[in-house]
């Protein structure tokens, strides 16, 4: 009898401690609310999404990539190699045993690489406490189970020695069995399951277009509780989603809020939202502590609310939090943080009133006269007063109908319209406006939880929208794109939305209009969230710039990986406070590119990067530098020099 | 101590829209301090407006339908006086310090007064109740920010001012527990009221052109001295003795005529 003899048994009793162990888990998801899931095509599109989706994302970090593919793949291999060590015949061959230590030897070279990671310092956003000795624990299995095959590859020349390598191997795998509750390990059941029974299977689905997958679903407002409080006010699958995470702390890494200084790390946040079901953690958080932590009371159970000074989650943390989707777009699980996050706030918002007093303030002014700003409808054109503004009340029809948003209200705002509509005249584009019939879109109510506001104000768009004729949605808010493109269907409208700075890269590219170079000048692109990130379009600006003759640098944080820039989810009107600014923060990243412009493409990011103080880089919308070139060409004869002239002192 | 609030007909001030008049959500959030269970009562063609005070923190709001233009005076007051003789009667009423519908005049807390012979505080800014059981202490807001703290006898109809506290936020989802009690108007016996208040007067009123006024600020105290205290003048007296202290004090500068 050798000890390698044992090492199937030893799997077989892992595996049973596992089962358990996870089990535990199972119970508390089935106390969430039920979900559809169509579980074949989830089983059937799981090694895809396992290592297609999942290993692009972790191998943005090639150490992550390079430590997980050997460590993950040898476990599963000798694991699955040692199923068949219990068939005696296999287990007397001597080829076998050198397979099974080949595939131990393939893992711990995996955990060395983990550990080089981890050891003598770990990466600041990496987790400490049991995710800081999970590289022992297989370290140890690993080579305890690589000797103990190899001396039974050998033909078992130490008998004694092998049953003292064994041991400990059993020791360690047993201890990684029992984390699939709590610890570490979970991660791999938990995130197996995760994959099949996704919330949103649509983001797996490169073909569909981006904002399929991330817009947010209608709420039942008759259902008995709005939004959730408690663990198992969210759907099962959430609950499990929880349970993915590895706190990996990339999405904290993303976060801006985090960077400012205000009390959120989405990693944080999932730890404590899988903590909450099981009824607090079960080991102390050994990840970074929220900035600025704010004091809880800790109580937690699937009944217990979990938003509250009392609970597990301070209300400060949900309100920092701005909607940009970069800590989901990280995420190696594919976790969908803000998705729990409105959630939550639906029911802060709804049932308990409990919504920051800055923040009531424009859901207020929604109710009064549907306009965040608490301006009447009939003034969003007054800022167009000598142009030529067409209202589609007057014409029934038109090939564009420009959707002007809240930004027709502010000053800055109102410069980029202008210039977006004398494009428009200059290329004899047939457009129109709602003018006093259109209402806000909604966007802030539904992020700051507020969905009984944004279902009216969608009704009420949808059936305004219903009266005219028109082929397309133009405008210059993402946020607006985002909710009529992909949040007003399930309220009976679809649209083909298209954003300013993709219509006016169609117009260029036509020959409708003729902008003059802008050659000389160096630019930044600084993508909106709601744009890049929500809607996956992040080429055709980048391409009209480029058409317009700038030098283009690109910030290290850019495309569907940029960073907020503060303004969305309402977080603006929350204004939970933290160290810094994110516009400060960003307006930083612009100006290490050395560019003299940033151009923008949304009226948030322009408001909040227009707001840092100081010498910074000058900001503007990509329609107004088009505006600037196009009558930089009609002051000029065709042909002449480009316009080095506009370059900034 | 049972609270009733009472909700007028107010206007959002940008849309026009039927609204709650945000002085009457602060007196729900004065009421929630006296009262776990804030009552509202509203007397007018339709709720729609009012109807968002249960999101403000009113558990229950009586809605008592009148037609268009109708005075809604008899109606408050013939609510108010079946509640007081009941078994569980109101100790404190409370309402907003100004008209914000179209034309609404502001004046029922004053006419209602009169009608239940109730004694009215106005401008309230903190409500709280007295030492002796059945009083009540109130903080009227009084010009140039200053305070007085009044104690009254309950029960007491109070107005409530713009610098009390900020009403808490609207929750649909407390709009959509609390409780609407609907009631027909000829159900509630008109109370007798004054006779020039239930006939509304409209369009009676004479347009003059805008003329810029002396600042007020100038010159006007907070309190009045007590050689201008006059008890029961005959109204032409009263009226010549206001228009000499508004010369006198260069608020009105315009002649005799």
């Amino acid at each position: 009898m050798t000890a390698a003899a044992f090492l199937p048994w030893l799997v077989v009793a892992m595996l049973l401690v596992a089962a358990v162990q996870i089990g535990r888990r199972v119970m508390l998801w089935r106390a969430g609310k039920p979900a559809t899931i169509d579980w074949i095509v989830g089983l059937k599109a799981l090694p895809k999404r396992y290592l297609v989706d999942v290993h692009h994302v972790v191998d943005r970090d090639k150490s992550a990539s390079r430590m997980h593919v050997p460590t993950a793949g040898g476990l599963v291999l000798a694991c699955g190699l040692l199923g068949f060590g219990l068939v005696p015949a296999i287990a007397a061959s001597r080829l076998y045993w050198a397979l099974v230590a080949l595939a131990f030897l393939i893992m711990a070279a995996g955990v060395v690489l983990e550990a080089r990671r981890r050891y003598p310092r770990a990466l600041p956003r990496l987790s400490l406490g049991r995710w800081q000795r999970l590289p022992v624990y297989l370290g140890v299995f690993a080579a305890g189970g690589f000797l103990t095959a190899l001396l039974a590859a050998l033909g078992n020349p130490l008998p004694a020695l092998s049953f003292l390598l064994f041991f400990p191997a059993a020791a360690a795998g047993l201890a990684l069995a029992a984390t699939t509750a709590s610890g570490p390990m979970r991660h791999a059941l938990a995130g197996a399951t995760h994959l099949v029974a996704h919330p949103r299977p649509r983001r797996f689905d490169h073909e569909a277009p981006k904002g399929e997958a991330t817009g947010l679903r209608p709420l039942d407002l008759e259902a008995d509780k709005l939004g959730a409080e408690m663990p198992t006010d969210f759907a099962w699958n959430r609950l499990l989603a929880f349970d993915a995470c590895v706190q990996c702390g990339r999405c904290e890494a993303a976060c801006p809020a985090f960077a400012a200084g205000q009390p959120l790390s989405p990693k944080h946040l999932i730890a404590d939202l899988a903590a909450a079901s099981g009824g607090g953690h079960a080991r102390t958080y050994a990840g970074n502590p929220y900035p600025n932590e704010r004091q809880i009371g800790g109580t937690a159970g699937l009944h217990t609310p979990i938003v509250s000074p009392d609970g597990l989650v301070h209300p400060d943390t949900l309100w920092s939090c701005t909607t940009c989707r970069a800590c989901v777009e990280e995420c190696p699980m594919m976790i969908e943080h803000v998705d729990a996050i409105v959630d939550l706030r639906r029911f802060q918002t709804m049932e308990l009133g409990a919504i920051p007093m800055k923040a009531e303030e424009p859901l207020a002014h929604y109710r009064g006269c549907d306009e965040p700003s608490g301006r009447p409808l009939f003034e969003r054109t007054d800022f167009a007063a000598g142009l030529s503004l067409p209202r589609i009340v007057e014409k029934g029809e038109a090939e564009v109908l420009l959707w002007l948003g809240q930004a027709a209200y502010d000053l800055r705002g109102q410069r980029t319209l202008k210039a977006l509509i004398q494009t428009l005249n200059a290329a004899g584009v047939d457009f129109a406006v709602l003018g006093g019939q259109e209402r806000d879109c909604g966007d802030l109510a539904r992020r700051l939880g507020d969905e009984a506001t944004f279902q009216r104000l969608a009704k009420a768009n949808v059936e305004t929208l219903s009266r005219y004729r028109f082929a397309r949605i133009l405008t210059a808010d993402p946020h607006a794109l985002h909710v009529i493109r992909n949040e007003y269907p399930a309220f009976g409208g679809t649209y083909d939305v298209v954003h300013h700075t993709a219509f006016l890269a169609e117009l260029v590219a036509s020959g409708r209009v003729t902008p003059a170079s802008l050659a000389g000048r160096t630019i930044t692109y600084h993508d909106p969230c709601y744009l890049g990130r929500y809607n996956g379009e992040v080429e055709a600006p980048r391409a009209l710039l480029d058409a317009l003759g700038l030098e283009r640098r690109e910030m290290a944080r850019s495309g569907k990986r940029s960073m907020c820039c503060g303004g969305g989810g309402g977080a603006p009107s929350a204004d939970i406070p933290g160290d810094t600014r994110i516009p400060d923060i960003r307006m930083g990243q612009i100006k290490d590119t050395g560019a003299k412009t940033v151009a923008v493409a949304c009226p948030q990011c322009t408001a909040m990067l227009e707001g840092v103080t100081g010498e910074r880089p000058e900001v503007k919308d990509v329609a107004e530098l088009l505006w600037e070139a196009i009558e930089a060409g009609r002051r000029k004869p065709a042909g002449a020099a480009p316009a080095r002239e506009l370059q900034p002192a | 101590m049972k609270t009733i609030v009472l909700l007028s007909e107010a206007n959002d001030p940008i849309s026009g829209r039927p609204h709650l008049s945000r002085l009457e959500a602060q007196a729900i959030g004065l009421a929630a301090n006296l009262d776990k269970t804030p009552q509202g009562l509203h007397v007018g063609p339709s709720e729609e407006g009012a109807s968002a005070a249960l999101g403000h923190g009113l558990s229950g709001l009586d809605v008592v339908e009148t037609s268009v233009g109708e005075d809604p005076l008899p109606a408050i007051a013939g609510f108010l006086k079946n509640a007081l003789n009941g078994n569980e009667p109101p100790a404190l009423f409370l309402c907003g310090r100004r008209g914000e519908g179209g034309l609404e005049t502001g004046i029922v807390p004053y006419l209602l007064a009169e009608a239940l012979d109730l004694p009215i505080l106005a401008d309230a800014v903190a409500i709280r109740p007295g030492e002796v059981q059945g009083t009540l202490v109130v903080d009227q807001a009084m010009a140039k920010g200053a305070r007085r703290r009044v104690t009254v006898r309950l029960p007491v109809i109070a107005t409530v001012h713009a610098l009390a506290p900020p009403p808490q936020p609207f929750a649909y989802g407390r709009m959509r527990r609390g409780e609407l009690r609907r009631h027909r108007a000829d159900m509630i016996p008109a109370a007798a009221t004054s006779a020039e208040s239930t006939t509304p007067v409209v369009g009676s009123h004479e347009e003059r052109p805008h003329r810029a006024r002396p600042k007020l600020m100038r010159t006007s105290g907070t309190s009045a001295g007590s050689h201008n205290l006059h008890v029961g003048p005959e109204p032409d007296e009263a009226a010549r003795l206001i228009l000499a202290y508004l010369e006198e004090n260069g608020i009105r500068r315009y002649g005799n005529d």
